[in-house]
């Protein structure tokens, strides 16, 4: 689905990230497979150190932590919200929506829109897609975007696949009308026909936790993970991004009358350093316009990895500087977007610990 | 086909590789190598293929006739 909006733009962006550096070698005797073979893995994959929540902290304490920051800096007023969007895989309970526990918390006026969505390695190109739907209304002036997702809990400590990667953390972007009339291009595409290949089978009403989803199994691999685990088919999602990603930059770029150069920035999705390789090939685009050290450096937080990337990037020069960027997600859902936008001159573009 | 083997042999970090070599018994043999080994093949074959498939060969000869098949 492609989507154009004008009159938008990104005001600001906090990344809040645990406290907790959890180190590849820490977690490597957990793992079925020799040390030699498992650091390989890291090398290839451009694993070390990743953030990790400490227990009880939930998706919504990273986001009440950020937002509490942005007032006592006044760098945002509490009334000027006019919707909150919790863009998360890891909210506190099926119901109520985790974006009025938030609001709630605050005291936000009953005139704002809140809303949680669903979604994991695109939400933060899905959560601007939204931001940029409801800053269409008159009456919609400033929309707060939470991306969250503490999912480590999640994972299990015996899976190769999975835990070396995996990452908690949280970003809030404030996202604002502009009198700048400067084209934003979004592009978004769903297959759920490969809904599964990335997956947390327990726990939702399909098949509740029980004694036996506990149960931890071996796979073709050698990692051992239950039912209530995360549970990722590698080998499709790498097809499915190799073959999907770069035809959709493609067609955006074209859609937005521009070149692969043209582009000062792909702040992209961090699934692993090999992977975001593979696809800066593929699209032609230099290692060095395409940062991939997220992973290595905090882990893989689903939807909050672009925001995250473009913090610890670029981090205060942004607030002087402007560039013409290409974000982009793509992982469960099966789902993939990416934006065309110049983001710059924000009002702040930090990373504070919680 | 000799071009494949000494790919294959970059992926899996050994000097060289025959088709009798059975791939089990390759010292960096896992889920790591197979990913490798998908990539390979499709940058430079053009053929996608699944992790399942990569298994389903025992040694470097069988893992030739699947790509080049």
């Amino acid at each position: 689905m492609n989507l154009k909006f004008k009159n938008k733009r990104i005001a600001g962006i906090l990344t809040i990230l645990p406290k907790r550096v959890v180190t590849f070698e820490e977690e490597m005797g957990n793992y079925n497979f020799p040390e030699k073979k498992s650091l390989r893995l890291k090398k290839i994959m451009g694993y070390n150190t990743h953030r990790v929540a400490a227990e009880g902290q939930c998706s919504s304490d990273f986001c009440i932590q950020g937002l509490q920051y942005i007032f006592d800096n006044g760098l945002l007023l509490k009334n000027e919200i006019d919707a909150l969007l919790f863009v998360s895989q890891s909210p506190d309970y099926f119901m109520p929506p985790t974006s009025n526990l938030i609001q709630g918390h605050f005291g936000l006026k009953h005139d704002t829109i809140c809303m949680d969505i669903n979604q994991g390695c695109a939400g933060f190109e899905l959560g601007l897609m939204q931001a940029f739907m409801l800053l269409e209304q008159e009456s919609v002036n400033k929309v707060v975007l939470m991306n969250a997702d503490v999912l480590s809990p999640k994972v299990s400590i015996h899976d190769r696949n999975s835990k070396p990667l995996i990452g908690d953390a949280a970003a809030i972007t404030i996202v604002e009308k502009t009198d700048d009339p400067e084209d934003i291009h979004v592009a978004v595409k769903m297959d759920g026909t490969g809904a599964k290949a990335l997956i947390i089978p327990a726990g939702g009403f399909r098949m509740p936790c029980s004694e036996e989803t506990a149960i931890e199994h071996e796979d073709e691999a050698g990692n051992f993970r239950s039912l209530n685990n995360l549970v990722m088919q590698g080998d499709d999602v790498f097809n499915f991004v190799q073959r999907e990603v770069p035809p959709m930059i493609h067609e955006l770029l074209e859609r937005a009358g521009m070149t692969a150069d043209d582009i000062d920035w792909y702040m992209f999705h961090q699934p692993n350093k090999f992977m975001l390789n593979k696809l800066a090939d593929a699209i032609g685009v230099p290692y060095g316009k395409m940062p991939s050290n997220i992973v290595e450096n905090f882990g893989n937080a689903s939807g909050v990895t672009v925001p995250t990337c473009i913090s610890y990037n670029l981090g205060e020069k942004l607030e002087q500087e402007s560039y013409q960027m290409c974000l982009a997600g793509f992982g469960v859902g099966l789902t993939w977007a990416s934006i065309i936008m110049k983001v710059g001159n924000l009002s702040f573009n930090r990373i504070i610990e919680y | 086909m000799e071009e494949l083997r000494s790919k294959l042999a970059e992926v899996l970090e050994e000097e060289t590789v025959n088709d009798i070599d059975v791939l089990e018994d390759f010292e960096y043999w896992d889920s790591l190598a197979i990913l490798g080994i998908i990539s390979m093949v499709s940058e430079n074959y053009k053929k996608t293929f699944k992790a399942a498939d990569i298994r389903a060969c025992k040694t470097v000869g069988d893992l030739c006739k699947l790509i080049l098949g």
